[in-house]
Order: C-alpha cells, then sequence, then structure tokens
C-alpha cells in the first residue's frame, strides 16, 4: 500500500512538471494482498519502464462497470474479475475484444485463453485439510472428501454451486473430460445435486467469504473444506496446521480487461501485453500463491515455489478447468436449484 | 406572520411537508422507480421475471425465511431493550452517559468486524463453548453460529438500539405520579409494569420495532456471515442479481414484490392492531416529573429488571471486548486469545494514507447526511402531524419507503442518474444519498416524541403571544429533543455504516471508511479493520472521558 502512495505521488509529481506529456491509466481491482502482489510484481515494475503513471481503485464490480459504460462516465482502463464476470460482462458488450494484434495470447494455455479478457493467473479449488484431524494422511480426491466413513468430522463448502457442482460429479466417478456434458443434462445436474445433498449433514459451514474456510479449518470447526489453494496457502505462511491434497483440483482463471470506452485504450493495451510475458508472469507468485497462465514461466520459476503453484502441468493433468461458457448459460437456474436442495 | 398558523394550518403544514416530498421525490423515488421499471423487462413489456419468482420455489422459501427472521428479530429486540431502557431511565445522569455509549458501540465497528468476533466468541470451539464445557454445563459443543440462532444473536445485537434510544425517550416522559398512584392503589410490579408501563412506552417501542423489522428487510452480509443456507435473505438474492449475474430485471422484480409484501404486512398490522390508535392515545400529557424510582427505592421486580438490563449491557459489550485483545493478535487468521501479540496492525494502520481519508471522508459525507435529515425529517414530522387525517398515512407511507427498498436498488438507480452531472467521487453527494436512508429514521423518532407532545402548550405559547419559531424553539423543541437527537444518532449511524451506496457513489479519493474495510473482503479478512475498530472504540472511549471529566468539573 506504501507503494501505491509512492505511485500516486509520483504520479501528482509528474503531473505537475510535464503536464502535457504525462501517461497514465486507471487499475481497479479487488483490494487486498491480491491488489498488492499485483501492484508489486506488474504495475509499479511497468510505470518505471514505460513511464506511464497508473492510478488504482479498487471494488471494480461488473454491475457499476455496466453504469459506467452505459451512462459514458469510465474512469477504469483495466478491470479484473473472475470468468463469470468476464462472461457477463461479454453478454452486456461492456468489454472491448481482444485481438491477437492487440495482445498476443498464443504462448498462453489453452483452457485459460478468451477473446475478451487477458489471463492474469490461475487458482484452484482444492481440498484443505487439518493434518492434526488426520494424522495417517487425509483426503486426497474429491470421493475422499466425499466419503464420511472413511474421512468423519465436519466440512465447508461454498455457499454457491459453481466448483463445488463439478466436484460432486468427479467424486461420484464421471470422468474429468465429461463433468459438463453431464451436468448438461437433467439427470446428470440431478446427481450432482444428490450428491452435494448426501454430504450436507456434515458440513458445519457452508462458506461464503474464501478467508472463512481457513478461519474455520484454523479453529476446528471444520477438518476440511473446499477452497482456493492460495488462501490455504496463506493459513500454511502463517502456521495454521493445513495441508492441502493436490490429487485432484478445478483450475479458474483470473482475467484483466478493457472496457469499452476506456479513456487510455493505448496505455491499457501495453500493460496487458507487458503483463502476459512469461517473465512477468513468473513474478506474480512471488507475492501469492497463484500460478502463471503460460508454461514459459516456469523457468524462471525455482522448485520450491512451483510446490506452491496450481498450474504446473503436472497438476493440470489431473485438473478440470471450471467452464465458465457453462456457468454463464446456466448461472440462474443452477444457482436457484443449488440454493432451493440447500433449503432442507 | 404571527397569527398565519392559526389561519391556515393546513396551509403550512404542507409548506413543511414539501422539502421533504421534493428531495425524496428527486433523489429517491425517480432513481428508484427507474430501475424499479425494468422489472418488466429491459427493452419491451414482460412479465417473466415475475412467473419466475411465482414459479421457483426457492423465492417463496427465501421471501418467507427473510420475514420470519425479521420479525423474531422485531420481536428480540423489544424484549431485550425493555431492561436496558429501565436501567437508562433510573440510573444517575453520569452512569446513563456511559451506558448510552455501550448501547451505541456496535455501530462503531464495521459489520465485518461485528460477525467476526461473534464468530469467534460462538463457535463450537470458541469462547462461551469453552466456558459452558469448562463449567461442567454441557458435555458436547452447541452449535450457535451458522444456523437461525447465528442469525438472531448477530442481528438482535446490531439492531436492538434502534428499540432502546425511542423507549428510552418514552420512559423518561413518563409521569412519575402514574407510577405512584398506581402503587398507592396497590398494583403489583407485574400490573404496573403490564398497565402503565406498556402502554405509555408503546410509542417508543412502536417507532423502534418499525425501524428494526424495516431494517432486518435489508440485511445480508451478517446472515451470509452467521447464518446457514437455511437463512438465506432476499436481500442476498437481490445483491447478488445486481452485482454478480447483472440480472437486473429479476432482482428489481424480486425488490417490487418485496416491497408490496413489506406494505401488505403493515396494512393488516394496521388493522389488526390499530397502530394509530395505539400511537396517539397514549400521549403523556406534559408532565415535568421525570421517569425516576420512587421514595422506596427498587422493588422486587425494579431489581430483576435492573439485572436483565446489566446482562444485556454485557451482551451488548462482549463481542466489542475481544476486539481489543484481536486486534493485538500477529497472526491474519483470527484467533481468541491469540497465540502471540503484535502490534502489525496498528503499524499498518499508520502508515496507510487510506485509513485517515477514509474516515475524514466518512464524516464529510456523514455531516451531510445529518443536518440535511435532521432538518428536513424533522419539518416533514410536524407538518405530517397536521394535515388531514386522509392524507397523513400516505404521507407517512412515503417517508418510510426509503428504508423498505434494497440500498443496491437506489444505489444503482442514483449512479445512472448522478454520473451524466460528473458529481460522482464527491463526499457531499454521498452525503446527499445518505439523507435518503437516514431521512425514516429521524422522521419515526420525531413523529414518535411529537406524540407525546401536547398541543394545548403549543396553543398556549401562540396565544401568549409568542411567534410560531419562538414557540417553537421555546416549547416545542425542547419537547421533541429526545426524538430529534435520536434521529440524528440514528442518521449519523447510516452514514457511518453503509458501504453499498459508498461502492457505487466514491471513488478512490473519497472512499469512505467502511468501503476501506470492506475492500479485500471476497478472499481474506485484513485484521487491520480490527485494529481500525479498536481505534475508533478508544476515540470514543476518550471523548466520553473527557466530557465526563470536564461535566464534573463544571459542577
Amino acid at each position: 500500500m506504501k507503494a501505491i502512495r509512492t505511485i500516486l505521488l509520483a504520479g501528482a509529481f509528474a503531473a505537475g512538471t510535464c503536464a502535457a506529456q504525462a501517461e497514465e491509466m486507471v487499475f481497479a481491482s479487488w483490494g487486498g494482498s491480491y491488489q498488492e502482489a499485483i501492484s508489486k510484481a506488474w504495475l509499479q515494475p511497468f510505470s518505471e519502464e514505460t513511464g506511464i503513471d497508473i492510478i488504482q481503485d479498487t471494488e471494480p464490480e461488473v454491475a457499476r462497470i455496466k453504469a459506467m459504460v452505459e451512462t459514458n462516465s469510465l474512469e477504469w482502463d483495466v478491470v479484473t474479475g473472475g470468468g463469470s464476470t468476464l462472461m457477463r460482462g461479454v453478454a452486456y458488450d461492456l468489454f472491448e475484444p481482444i485481438t491477437a494484434d492487440m495482445v498476443d495470447q498464443s504462448h498462453v494455455i489453452e483452457g485459460a485463453r478468451n477473446d475478451y479478457g487477458v489471463p492474469s493467473e490461475i487458482f484452484s479449488t482444492v481440498i484443505g485439510y487439518s493434518k492434526d484431524a488426520f494424522p495417517d494422511g487425509g483426503p486426497r480426491t474429491f470421493a475422499d472428501f466425499f466419503d464420511v466413513e472413511k474421512f468423519p468430522g465436519m466440512r465447508a463448502v461454498p455457499d454457491r454451486a459453481a466448483t463445488v457442482l463439478e466436484a460432486a460429479l468427479l467424486a461420484d466417478g464421471v470422468a474429468p473430460a465429461d463433468v459438463y456434458k453431464v451436468l448438461d443434462t437433467e439427470d446428470g445436474f440431478q446427481r450432482a445435486l444428490d450428491k452435494v445433498s448426501s454430504l450436507r449433514d456434515h458440513v458445519a459451514v457452508w462458506w461464503s467469504s474464501g478467508a472463512q474456510p481457513v478461519q474455520a479449518l484454523g479453529s476446528g470447526e471444520v477438518v476440511m473444506a473446499l477452497g482456493w489453494n492460495g488462501r490455504f496457502q496463506a493459513g500454511m505462511d502463517e502456521g495454521l496446521d493445513i495441508e492441502m491434497s493436490w490429487a485432484e483440483s478445478i483450475a479458474q482463471v483470473g482475467y484483466f480487461m478493457i472496457p469499452r470506452g476506456a479513456p487510455n485504450r493505448d496505455q491499457a493495451i501495453r500493460f496487458l501485453n507487458y503483463m502476459v510475458q512469461p517473465e512477468a508472469q513468473s513474478r506474480f507468485s512471488e507475492y501469492v500463491a497463484y500460478g502463471p497462465v503460460t508454461d514459459q514461466a516456469w523457468e524462471f520459476i525455482d522448485d520450491e515455489r512451483q510446490a506452491r503453484l496450481p498450474s504446473t502441468p503436472e497438476r493440470l493433468k489431473n485438473a478440470i478447468f471450471m467452464d465458465i461458457a457453462w456457468w454463464a448459460d446456466n448461472a440462474t437456474a443452477a444457482s436457484e436449484k443449488y440454493r432451493q436442495m440447500l433449503q432442507k | 406572520m404571527k397569527t398565519m398558523p392559526n389561519m391556515r394550518p393546513a396551509f403550512w403544514a404542507w409548506v413543511a411537508v414539501a422539502p421533504l416530498l421534493i428531495f425524496l421525490g428527486v433523489l429517491f423515488f425517480f432513481p428508484a422507480l427507474s430501475l424499479l421499471g425494468i422489472s418488466f423487462g429491459e427493452d419491451q413489456l414482460t412479465f417473466e421475471h415475475y412467473l419466475r419468482i411465482a414459479d421457483v420455489p426457492i423465492y417463496r422459501r427465501v421471501l418467507l425465511n427473510t420475514f420470519a427472521i425479521s420479525a423474531l428479530v422485531t420481536l428480540f429486540c423489544v424484549i431485550v431493550s425493555y431492561p436496558v431502557a429501565y436501567l437508562l431511565a433510573t440510573v444517575s445522569p453520569k452512569v446513563r452517559k456511559i451506558l448510552f455509549i455501550v448501547v451505541l458501540l456496535p455501530f462503531w465497528t464495521s459489520a465485518l468486524v461485528r460477525t467476526t468476533a461473534w464468530i469467534i466468541l460462538l463457535q463450537r470451539k470458541g469462547v462461551l463453548n469453552d466456558l459452558l464445557t469448562g463449567a461442567g454445563l454441557i458435555d458436547a459443543p452447541i452449535a450457535f453460529v451458522y444456523n437461525l440462532s447465528g442469525v438472531l444473536i448477530g442481528m438482535t445485537h446490531v439492531l436492538m438500539p434502534f428499540v432502546v434510544l425511542p423507549l428510552f425517550a418514552a420512559f423518561i416522559n413518563i409521569d412519575r405520579t402514574l407510577v405512584e398512584a398506581a402503587e398507592g392503589l396497590g398494583a403489583g410490579p407485574y400490573s404496573i409494569g403490564r398497565r402503565v408501563i406498556l402502554p405509555l412506552t408503546a410509542p417508543g417501542v412502536i417507532a423502534g420495532a418499525t425501524i428494526v423489522f424495516l431494517n432486518s428487510i435489508g440485511y445480508y452480509i451478517t446472515p451470509a456471515l452467521m447464518g446457514g443456507p437455511g437463512q438465506t435473505m432476499i436481500a442476498m438474492l437481490i445483491a447478488d442479481n445486481i452485482n454478480r449475474d447483472l440480472n437486473w430485471s429479476l432482482a428489481a422484480a424480486l425488490s417490487v414484490v418485496l416491497l408490496l409484501c413489506t406494505v401488505a404486512i403493515f396494512v393488516v398490522f394496521q388493522r389488526v392492531f390499530g397502530l394509530e390508535r395505539l400511537l396517539t392515545g397514549s400521549a403523556s400529557r406534559g408532565s415535568t416529573a421525570k421517569f425516576s424510582i420512587g421514595n422506596k427505592g427498587r422493588t422486587g421486580g425494579g431489581w430483576l429488571t435492573f439485572a436483565c438490563g446489566v446482562a444485556v449491557l454485557i451482551f451488548l459489550i462482549a463481542p466489542i471486548l475481544i476486539v481489543f485483545p484481536m486486534s493485538l493478535g500477529s497472526s491474519p487468521f483470527l484467533s481468541f486469545p491469540p497465540e502471540s501479540y503484535s502490534l502489525r496492525w496498528f503499524e499498518n494502520l499508520f502508515e496507510e494514507a487510506k485509513w485517515m481519508r477514509g474516515v475524514v471522508n466518512s464524516l464529510q459525507a456523514a455531516g451531510v447526511a445529518v443536518s440535511l435529515s435532521v432538518v428536513l425529517g424533522t419539518l416533514a414530522a410536524i407538518g405530517t402531524m397536521r394535515v388531514g387525517r386522509r392524507m397523513r398515512p400516505w404521507l407517512e407511507t412515503v417517508f418510510i419507503l426509503p428504508m423498505v427498498i434494497p440500498v443496491i436498488i437506489l444505489s444503482v438507480g442514483l449512479f445512472y442518474m448522478l454520473a451524466p452531472l460528473g458529481v460522482i467521487g464527491n463526499p457531499a453527494t454521498l452525503g446527499l444519498a445518505h439523507s435518503v436512508l437516514a431521512v425514516p429514521y429521524v422522521f419515526i423518532t420525531v413523529r414518535a416524541s411529537l406524540v407525546g407532545f401536547d398541543r394545548n402548550l403549543e396553543l398556549a405559547a401562540l396565544n401568549l403571544g409568542a411567534s410560531w419559531p419562538v414557540m417553537f424553539r421555546r416549547v416545542m423543541l425542547p419537547a421533541i429533543m429526545p426524538g430529534v437527537a435520536a434521529g440524528a444518532v440514528f442518521a449519523f449511524i447510516q452514514s457511518f455504516d453503509d458501504v453499498v451506496l459508498a461502492l457505487f457513489l466514491t471513488n478512490i479519493r473519497s472512499r469512505t471508511l467502511p468501503r476501506v474495510m470492506f475492500e479485500g473482503m471476497v478472499h481474506e479478512i485484513d485484521p487491520t479493520i480490527i485494529a481500525a475498530s479498536a481505534m475508533i472504540i478508544l476515540l470514543t472511549l476518550t471523548l466520553l472521558a473527557i466530557n465526563l471529566l470536564l461535566s464534573r468539573r463544571q459542577s
């Protein structure tokens, strides 16, 4: 955060001395340690290299992007969001298409590419468990997570359907490649819901914020949780007695987008090009345990750090990418049925 | 001027009511209705969203949840507020000052801090369960959170002051001679409570209960964090459809249904229980003798109530107390007591400029919101009491409506209206928007205190030659001051606690403290917000201590 202030000050200084030439760009993300990592890995070095001043804002809710675009009052040049935000925005024509002329994405992992956003990092939904509760080895696969006889104890599970339904089908024996084919049928969808429903009595926390599953594991409220690898890792780094299983995972991608009508579009494109380069990609994981979106970044990352990251080729072999197009089409109906199932 | 009010009372009543009507018309009805309109489709007329709500069972279920939880929370708030209001009314003014701060402290912390503290107290391996199992009172830990009891505890905790304040105002207005007369006639504490205290405090309770009920309907952070899926509330679905799914038509349709249900409940309530009769029939008659204990000291019932009041105060302060040790913990993963201590979160707090800037921006917005809503709300309350009987319920409904519409709907509507004017990001703009939220509180509390105001005093003053402004300043204002003050406090709280409007109407330069606290919350809890809460509490307590010391010197 000191850094943000430095940038702001530097920006103000630069604007004061050479107001005419000063190039700037406004970047908006989700605050906290995530945005701090972005700032250190990409924003500051980019700013130093190019002389473009970056002003940082926070909370780029897609609803506000829509309101800004439609009222012609856009303040942001680059915004960040997950796959569902991206797809929602695309449905309402809020983001600029990113063509190959603008940003070359050919080196990016295929499952992460998108026509309207440049992937920034990969994070995964995995099983985190308390080492204390399972001294002889904890749950490995999603099938273990759903097996309350072999691995007794309370669980923490997301209170939203995305990633939970996928994990349920994988646990039920569906092949990774078929997960969305099965979900797409009425029976398959019901099968996933039934599987989650069977676990209901063993779920103590249906979590709504990424911090909750880690907190619940740390306090002993639950013995295992479905959660994001970066949050579990942060807990482990602070000394919590947690372990993650990488045997299976559901990978998700973070994206950087240019909203339609961005005032500093050229600078935004330059920044996206910078951010997606392998060397820059390798830097992000110094600050937060999210993986690069291109395999070319691995040569810059040592083994110790690789062990913390979800997108190594080996781990992606056992992972499925969350299908954001499927979720875009089915979000409302899936969420209605998921909530209904949870009501008992 | 002197005789005008008597000649054309209705005209002057409308003059008093007009500013708020115009204000709400521009900054509430226009933006809210333009967004609610899209519930019938964005391009062409369709009822599909309403059909969906009727068709898919989850919406009925969640609506039912919402009203059931709101009703329970209102009930609990009323029950636990009585002993506290009694306590406040019967202690010395100095102790009262301290107790007032205790009652209001929950608001000085962000909703996220409050819920985190409660979870740490109430979870299976939490403080309360440890105490209970340690004392041998229970064998296995009880699940207090992530279910209905968690939601009720969390919401009652924060909404209770909305009943306590108006109830306290009603208590101190009770004519002591009535209590003494009842005692003299042989009434025991139970019948005094039921036949004297209860009817005389009814206007205060109804004002408070109305505020709590309407406020509860819009809650979603507390239920999401302290409840389970069975406690999903409608505001959560509306916010999700606005923010996440961009399904604004469905969100608007849900809001319209919510609005209609709420109004229907009020109409039924009014018919069955006769709200209006209750409000106007029990005016105490301008006594100067304040409520206090008789010469005989507290009765047995009095002591029991006193003890209950103290217990409720402990309930109010418990999560606030653990904020201090938590803010000194060294790990970002909170536990109580912390395993090791450090000052790192306080260092963050002072190092990062955004926190202090957030405080300044918040105070600016709150300043606009409090002054504007107090003036508009008080005027409107006085005016409403004097317009014809037939118009009065309509006006009251109009002035209370901003509490019923989900804040997110207002936020989006206001953004579309204000963004083209280029005023987004100005703290004064946010203050204007907060005034919309705050004005119903002022209106309700002032109106409740006007019920207890004897019109004959007003007429006497005017007949004795006082001009209307002089009468207002010397006669009416002192009588309704507790109501105005409570309204001002509520208005401040509305502004100081708001995240939703701030998310839409501020930018990097004008972020308020609650918005700064809210950032990053999707992923993590930054304990700096706990340090910030601890600082605010310390600051409040310091101001209180200085105030107490100064008043001692004066006396």
